[in-house]
């Protein structure tokens, strides 16, 4: 749904004040900060943080929309009723197999897609780098329409062009299953993201110094123990960064699910179900609650991300 | 690199220009495709036909398509250049001032970039019919900076870490103010930052289905995600699949032509400051 | 004084065209509508010229499935929105909509004068606690569509009633497919609730006024054989592939093929089939083949009771002009109206009268059929509670391969449980 751009690394230099009256200059400086910054960080907060204070104060009530009258004070009840039931957590484990496969597979592929388009000659190069930016330019519902109708039963060329698979027939019915829907959804997901992981890692491989190459050539490593040993660790850093930034998005998957399958045969996602509380059953509070859940959760796996995986964002944001 | 290498490395990257466009490719032919067609189980059509284009553009459906693609545009241009301007600011601020609540801002945008929209959509909803805003294009504009924003100060701040900041002491030196050297000296440097930034945040605009579908209900501001889901066919039970494949191309050429045109600003914004760690 | 003459004529056009753009003396009507071919936008042309400059009606479309339809609605009317004064509602909403308060209530006389001639399942669906809520503008039904050339090959004799199992029997002896409608959407509540009914059950026995008061027909010997029916043409070797996602639109190109036998659909299928004739990307031998009848019934001397559908015209509560509006509902449903809209834009007309129009019945070779069709027409449950019931039913009825005689049971239990705020759905 929402696309992130890897945060700068740099480390800001540090402001070498001009000499004069210091303390004036760093009033001046800190008035001038807030007056540049201070409009943009105001609508920031107000757009997200209303909203979430808004929707906790809702999962606290039992309120539907078609009947105002009748809204009562629930306390924790809402979150009681999701967490007791099994359609939350299936909507979890929907969401988790579709970010682990995708994160995964992409990571996988876009390093692949990093090395080509690091050794690509110049002459193709252009037209790679061109392409390449194509699936994340594209707007989400338009790649799951593509692959939707790609898939389908009647509009589709698939069925026909790899029916030689085996369990692939011209009778496949790619969306009347649980196991072939998500198939679906991943691949158009992978499509569609893959390009963006590959341009951060392609990024991170121009950072890997020549020097430690040549040196690990020298001391006859194989291509392979150059990879793992010297390529890759020096990476870490952008690899981490990207994978945080495509498992948050990956959790908030929402477009391609509502575009391909609405949600049927188990597809539903965190994100869905949210949606389908509140705007379709109309259940204000129960659906609050959902989307208070899944905002922890996003929280959570941000907060194991930095924790658990050291990824360093304040580096990240050259704030250090 | 030997000849059988480069050969390798070459058709590598055929590999990724097929596996990028196929998609594409798949979309506009199928929107080439006649109503009978559709279902013939091949990649191409077997007669190709503008009856799709026609229906969007000057027919049936164009009472829908043609007013959501003017939103779209309007909306999209509009939350870009207001993120632009809001992120030009608060970026100079991050990269070039020393103030408290430098961490906190960027800790704010951070934190606005994970969250999930779904948890947004519905209070804003009820937040904007009570003022007034539903089905608005500002009710639209609000909650596209709250996508754009966080990326644009975080572009922005990167590009403007590589200006050369000892010619904005030089004109302070000179006795201008700081707002000065910032108007005059450092905005003509920091031009192609913001504008690789504009790009990206137009891209992000022009991705919201979300936002889209919650927040407007009718002509007056729906953009065309939102409206692909309103087309139908000869009756309310057949598929308006050609109708939607054409909309979906029209809706791709925009973000193509700049892809085109910009390539390498777009991949120096999207990676930038991991190149130069 | 020929000038002055002349200086007052150009003042009152100019008047005039004020009073006509500006909306300050013609108020304006919007209606929101489902998108069709384009009938309704010319009804609403015909309707504000009609009534000579005292209204201007203008048309707001809808997205495509109904589900979405009432979700745009229903949060504009949370919101108390003034800018609806009609909208087209499908039949199994105007229940949740007169409960919340959306609707305001139908003057006696108009009442009246709608309910004249409408077919009795149109009417209920527009009822709710005894009062007409919403007016009659066209019914669906679904008939049972043969191929004449596969029936005969059968040996089925379809001018008397047939059953689902002949059905299956008979697709599956010509190896001809079955199509109906097994995608998890409405359709397959439209196909459960006829099924239901042709056994002699009711989904909603009792609807109270809380959702606790309900009291379902789900766990019942009758509901029992309709998931028993649904499960073997879904498991019979008739159905096409992708059964579980065949849509309406995916049963009509199943019955152009050439493995075509049987299909439970709308009229749509027959105006398409003639439209792709005349494009020539069908063959007119296809269409002639085409037969119809009365819905399958689920055993022998049980009563078809086909699936009613359509629209029904509703006037928002928070309308700042709702006498105007129910004046323009009056305009809307007149009987040419419907006749027009039922050959323009194939959506068979709520009023029995317009079946006898020669127009119609040149269009239509199956209009008596259809009218016949509606007289024993059953609807959806009604219920302020539509889409959570809606909702329950997909989860436990499809893929409807799987349906069995717990399905009815389990569906009901879990009704309880999501109207009394216990489960999500």
């Amino acid at each position: 749904m929402t696309q992130t751009t890897l945060p700068p690394t740099e480390k800001t230099q540090p402001v070498s004040a001009p000499r004069g009256s210091i303390s004036d200059r760093s009033r001046a400086e800190r008035k001038l900060g807030w007056l540049l910054a201070g409009p943009a960080f105001v609508v920031m907060l107000l757009v997200t943080a209303y909203p979430i204070v808004q929707a906790v104060y809702y999962s606290l009530f039992n309120y539907r929309l078609t009947d105002p009258d009748n809204r009562s004070f629930e306390g924790l009840g809402n979150y009681w009723v999701i967490l007791t039931d099994g359609v939350w957590w299936q909507a979890i484990l929907v969401t988790v197999i579709i970010t682990v496969v995708t994160v995964a597979v992409e990571l996988v592929l876009g390093f692949a897609l990093a090395l080509v388009m690091a050794k690509a000659l110049s002459s193709i190069r252009p037209v790679v780098r061109a392409a390449i930016l194509i699936p994340y330019a594209v707007i989400t519902v338009v790649s799951a329409f593509a692959w939707q109708f790609a898939f389908r039963i009647d509009t589709g060329f698939v069925n026909s062009w790899f029916a030689w698979l085996p369990g692939v027939s011209d009778t496949t019915d790619w969306f009347g299953g649980q196991a072939s829907s998500l198939f679906v959804i991943c691949l158009a997901e992978i499509w569609k993201t893959t390009p963006f992981i590959s341009l951060l890692l392609l990024a991170g491989l121009a950072q890997v110094p020549d020097v430690l190459q040549e040196a690990a050539k020298v001391d006859g490593a194989t291509w392979w123990q150059r990879m793992w040993r010297v390529t890759i660790p020096n990476m870490k850093a952008a690899i981490m960064v990207a994978l945080l930034f495509r498992t948050l998005d990956a959790f908030r998957i929402f477009d391609s699910i509502f575009i391909m399958t609405a949600g049927a045969n188990n597809t539903e996602s965190v994100s869905f179900l949210a949606y389908r509380q509140t705007i379709s059953r109309v259940e204000i509070g129960l659906g609050s609650a959902v989307s208070v859940l899944l905002f922890l959760s996003v929280v959570l796996i941000a907060f194991l991300f930095i924790k658990g995986f050291k990824v360093d964002l304040a580096q990240a944001r050259g704030e250090r | 690199m030997s000849t059988k290498e480069k050969t390798w490395w070459w058709v590598g990257g055929v590999l990724i220009i097929l596996y990028c466009l196929f998609p594409i490719a798949w979309i506009v032919s199928l929107s080439f495709k006649t109503t009978a067609d559709l279902a013939n189980k091949s990649f191409l059509p077997s007669a190709w036909t503008w009856e799709n284009y026609s229906t969007i553009l000057t027919g049936t459906a164009s009472d829908l398509f043609l007013p959501a693609l003017r939103n779209s545009f309007g909306i999209c241009l509009i939350a870009t250049a207001i993120s632009c301007l809001l992120s030009m600011f608060a970026a100079y601020a991050i990269a070039r001032l020393d103030f408290p609540g430098k961490k906190l801002i960027l800790g704010t945008a951070l934190g606005v970039a994970i969250f999930p929209v779904i948890s947004i959509v519905t209070p804003l909803f009820n937040l904007w019919r009570q003022i007034g805003l539903y089905d608005t294009w500002p009710g639209l504009i609000i909650p596209y900076l709250s996508l754009t924003l966080p990326i644009s100060i975080w572009t922005m701040s990167a590009f403007f870490r590589e200006i050369p900041w000892e010619m904005e002491q030089a004109a302070q030196v000179d006795g201008a103010t700081t707002w000065q050297a910032f108007r005059k000296v450092i905005v003509p440097l920091a031009a192609p930052g913001v504008f690789t930034t504009a790009i990206i945040a137009f891209f992000i605009a022009w991705n919201d289905f979300a936002y889209g579908i919650s927040l407007t209900s009718t002509s007056a501001a729906r953009p065309v995600p939102a409206a692909l889901g309103l087309f139908s066919g000869a009756s309310q039970f057949q598929d308006p699949t050609g109708a939607i494949a054409a909309a979906a191309v029209i809706v791709t050429i925009p973000v193509v032509v700049l892809v085109l045109l910009f390539q390498r600003r777009i991949v120096a914004g999207l990676t930038n400051g991991a190149v130069k760690g | 004084m020929l000038g002055s003459a002349a200086a007052a004529a150009v003042v009152a056009s100019t008047l005039a065209a004020c009073g006509g753009g500006e909306g300050g003396s013609t108020p304006t009507l919007t209606w929101y509508i489902n998108p069709d071919s384009g009938g309704q936008a010319t009804i609403a042309e015909r309707c504000s010229e009609q009534s000579n400059g005292a209204y201007r009606i203008e048309v707001a479309q809808l997205p495509r499935d109904s589900p979405a339809q009432r979700e745009q609605l229903i949060r504009r009317l949370a919101a108390n929105d003034e800018s609806i004064d009609l909208m087209s509602l499908d039949v199994v909403f105007p229940p949740e909509f007169a409960q919340a308060g959306f609707l305001a209530p139908v003057p006696e006389d108009v009442a009246q004068e709608v309910s004249e001639g409408v077919f009795e399942g149109a009417l209920d669906s527009a009822t709710w606690n005894d009062e007409l809520v919403a007016v009659p503008f066209w019914s669906n039904t679904q008939l049972l569509w043969y191929r004449k050339s596969v029936a005969d090959a059968a040996g089925l004799d379809m001018s008397q009633p047939v059953t689902w199992d002949q059905l299956i029997e008979a697709a599956e002896g010509q190896d001809k497919l079955l199509s109906a409608q097994g995608r998890r959407s409405e359709s397959l509540m439209v196909w459960f609730n006829a099924l239901l009914e042709s056994a002699g059950g009711q989904y909603i026995v009792e609807s109270g006024e809380s959702p606790e008061d309900i009291e379902f027909g789900l766990a019942t010997p009758e509901a029992d054989r309709a998931s028993e029916v649904m499960a073997a043409v879904a498991n019979s070797s008739a159905v096409g592939a992708g059964f579980t996602t065949a849509s309406e639109d995916t049963s009509a190109s199943e019955f152009e093929s050439d493995d075509a036998g049987f299909m439970v659909n709308w009229p749509f299928v027959y105006a398409q089939a003639q439209s792709k004739v005349e494009a020539g990307t069908l063959d007119a031998s296809v269409p002639e083949d085409y037969g119809w009848a009365l819905y399958p019934a689920v055993d022998e001397g049980t009563p078809s009771a086909p699936p009613l559908g359509g629209i029904d015209i509703a006037v928002s509560a928070f309308s700042r002009n709702v006498d105007l509006a129910y004046e323009a509902v009056t305009c809307i449903v007149q009987d040419d109206n419907q006749a027009e809209y039922m050959v323009t834009n194939g959506n068979p007309a709520s009023s029995v009268a317009v079946y006898d129009d020669p127009e119609v019945q040149e269009a239509y070779p199956m209009a008596d059929t259809i009218r016949e069709s509606l007289e024993l027409a059953a609807s959806r449950p009604l219920t302020a509670y539509y889409s959570e019931v809606l909702g329950c039913f997909l989860r436990e009825f499809h893929p409807p391969g799987s349906v069995n005689d717990q399905t009815g049971e389990r569906t009901e239990t879990l009704t309880r449980a999501v109207l009394s705020g216990e489960q999500l759905l």
